[in-house]
C-alpha cells in the first residue's frame, strides 16, 4: 500500500526562506518550519497550515535571520565573502534623503502638502465609489438575481420598476428557469401604530416568503423556516425593535398597520446594512396585502402595474438572461394581452447590480458620477505628483556634487536612482500618513453630504490597504522615475567641475509641458464647476410656470369626501393661509402616471400618451396656473369635466385652444367634457421635455393637500395648520413639506456632484500654484544675478516681473487651448440629461481663463516681487 | 558585560530547553511553551532567543538526525552549559530572596 504523499508547505515561501537566511540558519529553520507545518495540517487543515506557514516566515524577518555568523561563535568556515548587511545602504539612503528634506524646507513642504492633498481626495473618492459599487452585493448568488421590470413601447418608451400583479405567479407556472421568484410590494411612509400613544411612520414591505431566501437579510430571532408564511405576522429590524419596545422582547407584539391591518410580530432582523437599497424596515407577508390595499392585487389584472410592485427571481445556473427576456417573458406578454397591447408591454430582466445605478429605473446613483469622481481623483494625484517631478528636476542641477562624487566613489546608476526612489518613497510615505488624516477628518463632512455612512479604517479593509498601497507605488514610480533618471545620468567630471548647465539637465521643455497639464486640468474643474452650478441655478430658480414659494404640502391619511371638505373650510379660514387645494400630486413631480386618451368622435384611442393628475377647483389657483382658454373646473368629486395643457392641445391636432373647449373626451375610460386649457407648465424636472397632461376632479385618488401661505406669517400658520389637522386626525403624524424643497430635491444628486467639484477644483488650483510657486522660486534663485545684471542697467520692476511672468503666461494660455475644447465636449454630454438647459457660452470659458490667470499671476508675482525689489548690489556682490 | 543578564523570556526558554533536556530543539520549545504559557508562540521569537543564549554562551547545539517528518533537514539541539546552569540557579535565587523577603502583611489585603 502506498501512503499519499504528505502536503507541502508554499513552494515560494520556502524558497524566500533560502534566499534571506543566513547561510548556516537554512537547513535548520527550514526542517522547522517543515515541521510545523505537518504538524499544523494534522491539527488546522492544510490551508490554515500553509497560512500560519506564511506567517511564521514573516515573524522570523529580524536582522538575526540574514546576519551572516560572527568570527566568535563561528561554528564552520563559509567560504563566501563578508556580505555587507542589505540594510546598510538602505539606512544611508534614509539618512541622505532626511537631511536633503531637512535642509529644503520649503521643497518638502510643497510637496508634502500638495501631496497629501492629492492623495486624501484620491482615498476618499476610492471609498465612495467603493461603498456605491458594494449595493446589495452581499447576498448568496446575487450575479443571479434579477427584477422583472416593464417597458412600455408607445410613442417613446417608458420604464417602470414595477410589474402587473399576476406576473409572479404567470412566471412561476409557465417556466422553470428560476430557483426562487419573489413578489414584493413597497410601501413607504405607513402609519405604526404600537399603543394608542406611540405612533411611528416606517417603510414597510408585504413580500413573499421566498423573498428572505433571495436575499440575505438574516433574522436574529424567529425561525426563518416559517417567516412570511402565515398571515398577520410580521417581521421587524432590530432598529424599529428597540425604538418601539426598548428593551422588551418584540416577540409576541401587536402592530396595527395604518388602523386597518393588525399584524404579531414572529422575528427580528439584523438590521439593514448601509449599501442595500431595500430599505423597508418591517415585513409582513405578500398574502395580507389583499387585507391592507387590495387594489393592489386585484387578479388577473395586466393593465396596471405599480412601480413599487416589484418581482424578483433567481435564475437557475447557467440560464441566460437575454434568452429570458427575448422568448419567456415575450411569451408571457403575449399570452395575457390581446395583439395591440402585447406591443405596448414588453417585460425585461435587470440584473441586481443595475439595480442600484440604472436612473431610468429609480437607481439613486448614476455609473457616470462615479467615473467622473474616479476621473477627478486620478487628475488630482497628478496634479500633485506633477509638482513633484517639476520641484525635483529644477533642483536636480543643485544636486550635480553629489551625484558627481558619488559616481567618483563608485556608485553605479542604477544604486543612484534607487537612492532618489527612496527619497521619493519618504516624502509619499509622509504624505500618504498625513492624508489619511486629512481624509479621516474630512469624513464626517462627506457623509454629511451624501447623506451616507463611509468608514475609513486601512487595517480592517482589505480593499483600501490595497489601493493605498498600490497608489503609493503608483506615486512613487510617477514622481520619483523621471527625476531619478536625470540625476543619475550626470556625468561625473562635467559634475564636479559644475559644467552642468540647465541645459543638460534637460526637461524645460518637459517642465513646460507637466505645468500645462496642470494648468488644463484646473481650467477643466473649474469650466466644470461654472456650468453645473449655472445649469443647476437655472433648473432651481427657473420659472417653472406655477408658483412653488411659500405653498406648503400636507399628506393625507384618508379622503373621503366630508373631511376634505371641512378641512378645505377650517384651513382656508386660517388667516395666514390664502388658497386650499387637495389633488393627488403637486404641480412638479418625479412620478405621474399616464394613459391614453380619446377625443370627440375620433374612433380611435390617440397614439399617445397623457399624463394625468386628479386635483380640485382650487388648483389653479393656489399654484397660480393660468387658464389660457374656456374655463377652470367646477367643483365636484367625481371625472366630469377635463383642463388640458397647450402641448396636449397641440398634440391632438387643434390649431387652437378654442377648438378643445367643450368636446367630449375618454381618459383612463372616464368620460368628461374639456373646459379649458391652461398654460404650459414643468410638471417634471428639467431633464424631461413637457409632455400632455389633464387634470380632472376625482377626489379617491386625493392624497395630499397645498395651502399657499402668507410668506410673513408662515410659522404661526403652520402652528394653527398643525393643530387643525390634528383635530382631524388624531392618530396620524403630522407632517408637511414645501413645493420648493420637492423641486431641489429633483436635482439632489447633481448638487452633490457641484459641491464635489468644487472641492476638488479647489484643490487642484491650490497644487498647482503651490507647484509654480516653487517653480517661480527656484526660477529667482536662478536668475538672482541677471536680474541684479539688469537692474543696474536700468531695467523697471515692471519689466522684471514680465521676465517671470511672460513665461507663464503662455504655458496658462496653452492650458487653455488644451482645456477649453475637452471640457466643451464632457460639459455637452452632462447637459444632455436636460431638455432645458443653458447653453455654455463664452462668458463661462472666459471666466475660468480669467480665474486661472489671476490666481496664478498672483502666486508668480508675489515670489517674483521679492526677486525683483531686491538691491542688485547683494546679488552682484558676491561675484 | 552588558550580554551576562538573563532576561526574563530567555530565562523561559532556557529552562525549557533544561526541561526537554535529550530533545530540546526548537519546534519542541515552541510547542512546549504554547502548551504550558497557554499562548501562541512564533518560531521566530524562539528563535532569535535560542541564538543569544548561545552567542552568551549559555547553551551549547549540535546537528541531531536528519528526518523524514522535517523533510530530510537536521534538527539543531541545544543543551544547558555549566554557565547556563548557574545562570537559572542565580535568577531562582534572587526570586526566592525576593519572596522570603516580602513581609505577610503584603498579601492580607483589608476586606
Amino acid at each position: 500500500m502506498k501512503t499519499p504523499p504528505a502536503p507541502q508547505p508554499p513552494q515560494w515561501a520556502e524558497r524566500l526562506l533560502m534566499r534571506i537566511a543566513a547561510p548556516h540558519l537554512r537547513e535548520e529553520l527550514a526542517g522547522d518550519l517543515y515541521e510545523l507545518f505537518q504538524h499544523r495540517v494534522q491539527r488546522y487543515g492544510r490551508r490554515n497550515a500553509r497560512l500560519l506557514y506564511v506567517l511564521e516566515l514573516l515573524l522570523l524577518l529580524h536582522p538575526r535571520l540574514w546576519r551572516r555568523q560572527s568570527e566568535t561563535g563561528k561554528r564552520y568556515t563559509t567560504p563566501h565573502y563578508a556580505q555587507p548587511n542589505p540594510t546598510t545602504m538602505l539606512s544611508n539612503y534614509v539618512k541622505i534623503a532626511l537631511r536633503k528634506l531637512a535642509r529644503q524646507k520649503a521643497y518638502t513642504l510643497i510637496n508634502v502638502i500638495s501631496l497629501s492633498l492629492g492623495i486624501a481626495c484620491a482615498i476618499l473618492i476610492f471609498t465612495l465609489v467603493k461603498y456605491h459599487l458594494s449595493f446589495d452585493t452581499f447576498h448568496a448568488h446575487q450575479d443571479r438575481i434579477y427584477r422583472i421590470y416593464t417597458e412600455l413601447h408607445r410613442e417613446n418608451i417608458t420604464y417602470s420598476t414595477g410589474v402587473p400583479n399576476p406576473m409572479g405567479d404567470a412566471f412561476r407556472n409557465s417556466t422553470t428557469v428560476a430557483d426562487k421568484i419573489g413578489r414584493v410590494a413597497f410601501l413607504n411612509k405607513r402609519l405604526i401604530t404600537v399603543s394608542p400613544e406611540k405612533k411611528f411612520e416606517a417603510n414597510i414591505a408585504f413580500a413573499d416568503p421566498a423573498f428572505f431566501d433571495l436575499f440575505h437579510f438574516p433574522l436574529l430571532q424567529g425561525n426563518p423556516k416559517t417567516a412570511l408564511q402565515e398571515q398577520h405576522t410580521a417581521l421587524i429590524t432590530d432598529r424599529i425593535a428597540k425604538q418601539y419596545f426598548g428593551d422588551e422582547n418584540p416577540a409576541g407584539k401587536l402592530l396595527h398597520i395604518d388602523g386597518s391591518l393588525v399584524v404579531k410580530i414572529t422575528g427580528v432582523l439584523r438590521d439593514l446594512p448601509a449599501n442595500t437599497d431595500f430599505r423597508s424596515e418591517i415585513y409582513l407577508p405578500f398574502s395580507s396585502l389583499q387585507e391592507h390595499s387590495p387594489w393592489l392585487v386585484e387578479k388577473d389584472w395586466w393593465l396596471g402595474f405599480n412601480k413599487e410592485m416589484q418581482c424578483f427571481i433567481r435564475l437557475k445556473p447557467g440560464v441566460s438572461p437575454a434568452m429570458v427576456d427575448a422568448k419567456l417573458l415575450r411569451a408571457i406578454s403575449e399570452k395575457h394581452y390581446d395583439k395591440e397591447m402585447a406591443k405596448t408591454f414588453h417585460f425585461k430582466l435587470q440584473p441586481l447590480s443595475d439595480v442600484h445605478f440604472n436612473p431610468k429605473l429609480r437607481g439613486q446613483t448614476d455609473r457616470q458620477n462615479l467615473w467622473t469622481f474616479g476621473l477627478t481623483g486620478f487628475f488630482l494625484v497628478i496634479t500633485a505628483c506633477v509638482n513633484f517631478i517639476n520641484l525635483a528636476t529644477a533642483q536636480a542641477l543643485g544636486r550635480s556634487k553629489e551625484v558627481g562624487v558619488r559616481k567618483a566613489l563608485g556608485s553605479r546608476r542604477g544604486s543612484l536612482f534607487w537612492q532618489f526612489m527612496t527619497e521619493t518613497a519618504l516624502i509619499a510615505c509622509l504624505g500618504l500618513i498625513i492624508a489619511l488624516g486629512l481624509a479621516y477628518t474630512a469624513l464626517p463632512l462627506v457623509n454629511h453630504w451624501f447623506d451616507i455612512a463611509l468608514t475609513i479604517n486601512p487595517l480592517s479593509d482589505i480593499y483600501l490597504s490595497t489601493f493605498l498601497i498600490t497608489l503609493l507605488l503608483f506615486v512613487v514610480f510617477c514622481s520619483g522615475a523621471y527625476p531619478g533618471l536625470i540625476l543619475s545620468r550626470f556625468q561625473p567630471v562635467a559634475a564636479l567641475k559644475g559644467k552642468l548647465s540647465q541645459r543638460a539637465v534637460g526637461g524645460f521643455s518637459l517642465r513646460k509641458g507637466l505645468v500645462v497639464t496642470q494648468f488644463a486640468i484646473s481650467q477643466l474643474l473649474i469650466i466644470g464647476t461654472l456650468i453645473i452650478t449655472s445649469q443647476l441655478r437655472y433648473s432651481q430658480q427657473a420659472n417653472m410656470g406655477f408658483r412653488k414659494d411659500a405653498v406648503v404640502i400636507l399628506p393625507l391619511p384618508d379622503n373621503k369626501p366630508a373631511t376634505i371638505s371641512t378641512l378645505a373650510n377650517q384651513l382656508s379660514g386660517l388667516p395666514g393661509a390664502g388658497q386650499v387645494s387637495f389633488f393627488d400630486s403637486p404641480p412638479a413631480t418625479e412620478s405621474i402616471g399616464s394613459t391614453v386618451i380619446r377625443f370627440d368622435s375620433r374612433p380611435e384611442n390617440e397614439r399617445w400618451n397623457i399624463s394625468v393628475k386628479s386635483a380640485d377647483h382650487r388648483y389653479l389657483s393656489t399654484f397660480s396656473i393660468p387658464v389660457l382658454a374656456g374655463r377652470n373646473l367646477n367643483p365636484s368629486d367625481t371625472v366630469r369635466e377635463f383642463l388640458l395643457n397647450e402641448t396636449a392641445v397641440k398634440a391632438l391636432g387643434l390649431t387652437s385652444a378654442q377648438d378643445a373647449i367643450g368636446k367630449p373626451a375618454f381618459v383612463d375610460n372616464h368620460q368628461g367634457t374639456i373646459v379649458g386649457v391652461m398654460k404650459d407648465f414643468h410638471f417634471k424636472s428639467f431633464r424631461t421635455v413637457i409632455e400632455p397632461l389633464c387634470i380632472s376632479t376625482r377626489s379617491e385618488a386625493y392624497n395630499s393637500c397645498g395651502i399657499s401661505l402668507n410668506p410673513h406669517t408662515m410659522a404661526s400658520t403652520l402652528t394653527d395648520i398643525e393643530a387643525i389637522w390634528k383635530a382631524q386626525y388624531p392618530s396620524a403624524v403630522f407632517t408637511y413639506r414645501f413645493m420648493d424643497e420637492d423641486i431641489e430635491r429633483f436635482y439632489k444628486l447633481d448638487n452633490m456632484l457641484l459641491r464635489l467639484i468644487q472641492l476638488f477644483a479647489g484643490i487642484a488650483i491650490f497644487v498647482g500654484c503651490l507647484g509654480l510657486y516653487g517653480l517661480v522660486s527656484f526660477m529667482a534663485a536662478q536668475k538672482t544675478r541677471e536680474i541684479g545684471v539688469r537692474k543696474v542697467l536700468g531695467a523697471t520692476t515692471g519689466q522684471i516681473l514680465w521676465l517671470f511672468g511672460k513665461e507663464f503666461a503662455r504655458l496658462l494660455l496653452l492650458a487653455f487651448v488644451v482645456a477649453a475644447p475637452l471640457a466643451w465636449w464632457a460639459m455637452n454630454k452632462w447637459l444632455t440629461n436636460f431638455v432645458y438647459r443653458i447653453e455654455p457660452g463664452i462668458g463661462t470659458f472666459a471666466l475660468a481663463m480669467l480665474i486661472t490667470i489671476l490666481v496664478a499671476l498672483l502666486t508668480v508675482s508675489f515670489r517674483s516681487l521679492k526677486a525683483a525689489l531686491m538691491n542688485p548690489v547683494r546679488s552682484l556682490r558676491s561675484e | 558585560m552588558k550580554g551576562t543578564q538573563l532576561g526574563e523570556f530567555e530565562e523561559i526558554v532556557l529552562l525549557a530547553i533544561a526541561l526537554l533536556y535529550d530533545d530540546a530543539y526548537s519546534v519542541a520549545i515552541v510547542e512546549e511553551l504554547t502548551n504550558r504559557l497557554e499562548r501562541p508562540m512564533s518560531l521566530g521569537v524562539v528563535h532569535r532567543t535560542m541564538q543569544r543564549l548561545e552567542e552568551k554562551g549559555l547553551v551549547n547545539s549540535r546537528f541531531g538526525e536528519a528526518t523524514a517528518e522535517r523533510g530530510g533537514r537536521r534538527k539543531r539541539l541545544f543543551t544547558v552549559t555549566l554557565a547556563g546552569e548557574q545562570a537559572l540557579r542565580e535568577a531562582r535565587r534572587i526570586r526566592n530572596d525576593l519572596w522570603d523577603g516580602i513581609p505577610n502583611a503584603a498579601f492580607t489585603h483589608l476586606p
